[in-house]
């Protein structure tokens, strides 16, 4: 996680002054009672944090700490580890809640986090990876950008109806989004007879066109004064696909992509669409191309709508979508050459 | 103006933690001071308090805390909390029930709350120190509200969604009482049909100590003489702590919602000595106003008066200062009325004493007793002509005075009349 904020960010002063070691056996009580209501092993992962001064640590601090503030009911999705949990919608933690978890990861790791920071922290990923940053002195992490519906219509060149994004958050480790089956898609009609399900190559269009936002919002670090240009952006490969769902009018999907590799012009992603804590779907890969605003011709005027699957079913007709692109906008034979067939299960 | 009747309680007190409870209490002469163990230390000359049982809540973190499961709220809600406005939160409870209110009739444009506390001082008093020694970031971020005087309004508007006239009231000990008149003016000027008023202390160590400095508190060991107004040998008064709520609503709610009322609150007046910040005018002249402009706004004569719940603590100067206001009031024509002080029982609550004796007066209009003023072995030659009952009358009152008086010689007296 570190990396992708060393990539994008340069180092600076983190105010972090060195853990200061227990000096007798009263600063160990101390320590215990101050973390009186965390679980036994976060109080432990504490105590050997200020004995050995390990970050490795630090994440069992944190998520202990996290844990003793929210509700009973909600600590189990804490121990699942998912990163992707929403503070404030997920876990119930009001901003004076957050500033009772400040205080006492401060207390116990004896750092300083100021209200601007504060303000980032979104998820607990967020908070993991800034938490990390600042024991280990690397540079923090870019802040995580919430955009509404509005303002994701505003920036992507994939528009209504085929936008699958109702809200979307953009860190600089991993994009996270929401879609609301509503029932009155038009895939759904026949999509199946008095049964209306998502289809798999819609659920992986969504997880395609959250990496298109998130290329967009600059997940990848652009090469110096340049930034990816919207209408550059197409699907070309998609692997390790797994359906483990049916997803149906009312669900809400949480899409997460992650990136893993990327060089211009291709960007590679790991996807994930839960409901809830379900897993729905999951992809190993989901690859894009994409170019530089200044790199790239300027492609014919009818793309506006144009998917992220679009593209390889204009190479491929026989991609999964069974969909055509009408439009299909000029791509440099590179680009073209990693195109390959969208490998997505049945819906 | 149409009239204001009070239509529900909720008590968190020393003598009880419920209307039945109180009611018993007040009727038996049973007080709630004992030996204080908090006190029991050498350096500390004061060894008694009246503290509310059944509920412990002296550690200054909020989840320490123990207290009947009939509370049991979530830690979001208590982190704001100093003692006494939790205290208020389980009496709104219990007044939100008698009232027979539902939330929609209290949750409205039409019903607001008005508070009165003097913060929680011991609350205040960690988050200061903690400051000093730790940075000023190392503030719990919910100190501040759960310390200042305010605190019991911001919990109470914010938990049980009020959406009326709301306000603190800080006139020291005569705080719930100038809460309650004003809410009366609120609903008898048709601004609100119903209003919360409530009064609520800590009642620990770091709201009652401080009064040691003054001289003001009974150093008297043995609880059933520490608080005896009106004795010759009363010393100072003993500190209590808890909560009130009163529920006023207008003529036309009480009609409308097919309530019984305990009683109606007809009227209030309040005064101020103009003379010294923390002793009662000798005279009592800031009392005898407040009375006197009570009596008016109520249209009650002296001679109608049955009752009167002295603000008298137990100090030498307050209790003296008040019988001769009281004197100047009812000599003249001869009235006798009944006058008692149930701070023998309960002691001094500050900002909560105004709420939580109109809660008592009204619990004994309706059920027709006067409670005597207790613990009294030689009363003061200086109030021998005052009709001071020993015990508790059987006897049905149609007017009631409820006196308060706070530092800087604030007096309120409000006028209560059986339903």
């Amino acid at each position: 996680m570190a990396d992708v904020a060393e990539q994008g960010q340069k180092p600076r002063d983190t105010g972090l002054a060195a853990p200061k070691p227990f000096s007798s056996a009263e600063d160990e009580i101390a320590l215990r009672d101050t973390l009186k209501r965390c679980s036994p092993a976060s109080v432990e992962a504490a105590v050997q944090f200020r004995k050995t001064n390990d970050a490795n640590l630090v994440p069992s601090v944190v998520i202990g700490v996290i844990e003793r503030f929210v509700e009973a009911d909600i600590r189990p999705k804490l121990r699942h580890g998912d990163d992707e949990l929403r503070l404030v919608e997920d876990l119930g933690v009001d901003s004076l809640t957050m500033m009772e978890i400040v205080i006492l990861v401060e207390d116990v790791l004896q750092m300083q986090i100021n209200n601007e920071e504060l303000r980032n922290l979104r998820t607990v990923g967020d908070v993991k990876l800034f938490i990390d940053c600042k024991v280990r002195g690397l540079p923090l992490p870019k802040p995580t950008k919430h955009m509404p519906i509005e303002q994701i219509a505003a920036v992507m060149p994939i528009q209504p109806p085929f936008l699958f994004l109702n809200e979307a958050s953009i860190s600089s480790h991993a994009a996270q989004g929401k879609y609301k089956i509503t029932g009155q898609e038009f895939f759904l009609q026949g999509h199946f007879k008095d049964n209306p399900v998502m289809p798999a190559s819609m659920m992986l269009e969504a997880l395609g066109q959250l990496g298109v936002l998130a290329l967009i919002e600059g997940i990848i670090p652009a090469e110096a004064g340049r930034v990816v240009d919207p209408k550059t952006i197409f699907f070309t490969s998609c692997e390790g696909v797994r359906c483990h769902r049916v997803c149906k009018p009312g669900d809400v999907l949480t899409l997460s992509v992650k990136p893993k590799r990327a060089k211009m012009p291709l960007a590679t992603f790991e996807g994930l669409i839960r409901v809830g804590q379900e897993k729905a779907a999951v992809a190993e890969e989901i690859t894009l191309t994409f170019g530089y605003l200044e790199a790239v011709a300027t492609p014919p005027a009818a793309e506006t709508g144009v998917g992220a699957l679009d593209a390889a079913a204009a190479s491929a007709p026989a991609s999964a979508t069974g969909k055509a692109s009408a439009g299909s906008p000029a791509v440099t034979p590179g680009q073209a050459a990693a195109f390959v067939q969208v490998g997505v299960m049945p819906a | 103006m149409p009239k204001v009747y009070l239509t529900g309680l909720g008590f968190i007190t020393s003598i009880g933690n419920d209307v039945a409870s109180v009611t018993r209490s007040l009727r038996e002469l049973r007080h709630g001071i004992e030996v204080y163990a908090p006190f029991q230390k050498p350096e500390i000359p004061v060894k008694v308090a009246a503290p509310v049982k059944g509920f412990q809540t002296d550690s200054y973190d909020c989840e320490d805390w123990t207290y009947p499961e009939r509370y049991r709220v979530k830690r979001e809600i208590l982190r704001g909390m100093g003692p006494n406005a939790f205290y208020a939160y389980c009496a709104m409870q219990q007044a939100l029930e008698d009232a027979k209110l539902s939330e929609a009739d209290w949750s409205n444009d039409d019903t607001g709350l008005y508070a009165a506390s003097g913060g929680s001082p011991s609350l205040m008093g960690h988050m200061i120190q903690k400051m000093h020694a730790q940075g000023v970031m190392r503030c719990s971020p919910l100190g501040i509200v759960a310390g200042i005087a305010g605190t019991v309004n911001f919990n109470l508007v914010a938990h049980f969604k009020i959406k009326g006239a709301s306000t603190g009231f800080s006139s020291a000990c005569a705080s719930s009482s100038h809460g309650a008149g004003f809410a009366y003016d609120e609903i008898a000027l048709g601004r609100q049909k119903r209003m919360f008023v409530v009064g609520a202390e800590d009642g620990n160590v770091d709201s009652i100590l401080p009064f040691a400095g003054m001289r003001a508190l009974s150093l008297q060991t043995d609880p059933a003489k520490a608080s005896r107004p009106f004795d010759v040998a009363r010393d100072g008064f003993v500190g209590t702590g808890g909560a009130t709520v009163l529920v006023l609503e207008s003529e036309d709610e009480v009609a409308r919602r097919g309530v019984k009322p305990y009683c109606e609150l007809a009227g209030w007046g309040q005064a101020s000595d103009g003379h010294n910040v923390a002793i009662s005018h000798p005279e009592g002249l800031g009392m005898r106003a407040a009375m006197e402009r009570a009596l008016k706004a109520a249209k009650v004569s002296p001679a109608e008066v049955d009752h009167i719940n002295a603000h008298a603590t137990s100090t030498p100067i307050g209790d003296l200062s008040e019988a001769k206001a009281l004197r100047a009031i009812f000599g003249p024509s001869g009235a006798k009325p009944l006058v008692s002080s149930t701070k023998a029982l309960t002691g001094h609550g500050l900002s909560l004493a105004g709420a939580m004796e109109t809660g008592f007066c009204a619990l004994a209009l309706r059920e027709g007793f006067i409670p005597g003023s207790a613990h009294i072995t030689q009363l003061d030659p200086a109030c021998a002509d005052l009709n001071i009952p020993l015990v508790t009358q059987d006897k049905q009152a149609n007017v009631v005075l409820n006196n308060s008086s706070g530092f800087g010689g604030a007096n309120v007296c409000l006028v209560l009349k059986k339903a």
